[in-house]
């Protein structure tokens, strides 16, 4: 058994984060010691290295916590975490879609900014910002 | 009209789901074209919709559902839009 130190030094993560892992129901101790202390099986680190992995890939704490959940439901097949990963990727590829329309604004805004030594008042770009219609096209 | 099923392989929803949708929206209007899609072979077509979870329907060529509808509510909507054509 291991320690709640020793599960988070040998997965590389804070007792914090295992502490919030069990709060969002993703790692549960195997039991507790009389005084009270977590107690992790052997199973645990390869549930730590698991959500690592899920997240590194997008997933969020409660996504993993279904891909965990397929695990136990008979029904489940491998078809049900395909279309999970599918999902992740076409939402990982509108967000960059967003992140990449985000950074062709702040383009055009950095281009508008030619004269640099206006004051903060007078700065297109503040007053881009301040446009109400939510635009990013810079007032002429 | 054209109709696109869009699903992920194995998907069970779709299967169960689909005879129904497809003969809900060829009796609401004529000429409705169905297309099934298999997101795996049209992940950029998918991206481009905006299809965020599977299985989705699109409506020529907008995604219109996020999820998939009952067969009342795609009828519904394929009135609708043929009233406004």
């Amino acid at each position: 058994m291991l320690t709640i130190g020793k599960l988070a030094a040998a997965g590389e993560i804070s007792p914090d984060a295992l502490r919030y892992y069990e709060s969002e129901g993703l790692l549960v101790p195997t039991t507790r010691t009389a005084s009270g202390y977590r107690l992790y099986g052997e199973d645990a680190l390869r549930r730590v290295r698991f959500i690592q992995h899920a997240q590194a890939c997008g997933f969020t704490l409660a996504e993993i916590r279904e891909l965990l959940q397929l695990r136990q439901t008979d029904s489940a097949c491998c078809n049900d975490v395909r279309q999970r990963a599918i999902e992740k990727r076409l939402q990982l590829a509108a967000k960059i879609r967003s992140m990449q329309s985000m950074s062709a604004a702040l383009d055009r805004l950095i281009a508008e900014c030619a004269d640099g030594s206006q004051s903060v008042e007078d700065c297109p770009i503040m007053a881009a910002l301040e446009q109400i219609d939510g635009g990013t096209e810079p007032v002429r | 009209m054209k109709v696109e099923l869009i699903y992920a392989p194995g998907c069970a929803e779709c299967v169960t789901a689909r005879a129904g949708l497809r003969a809900a929206a060829e009796a609401a209007i004529g000429g409705v074209e169905w297309i099934e899609i298999n997101v795996l072979d049209a992940l950029d077509y998918a991206i481009e919709l905006g299809v965020l979870t599977l299985p989705a329907l699109a409506i020529d060529g907008s995604l219109v559902f996020a999820a998939l509808p009952t067969p009342a509510q795609l009828r519904d909507e394929l009135l609708r839009r043929a009233g406004h054509d």
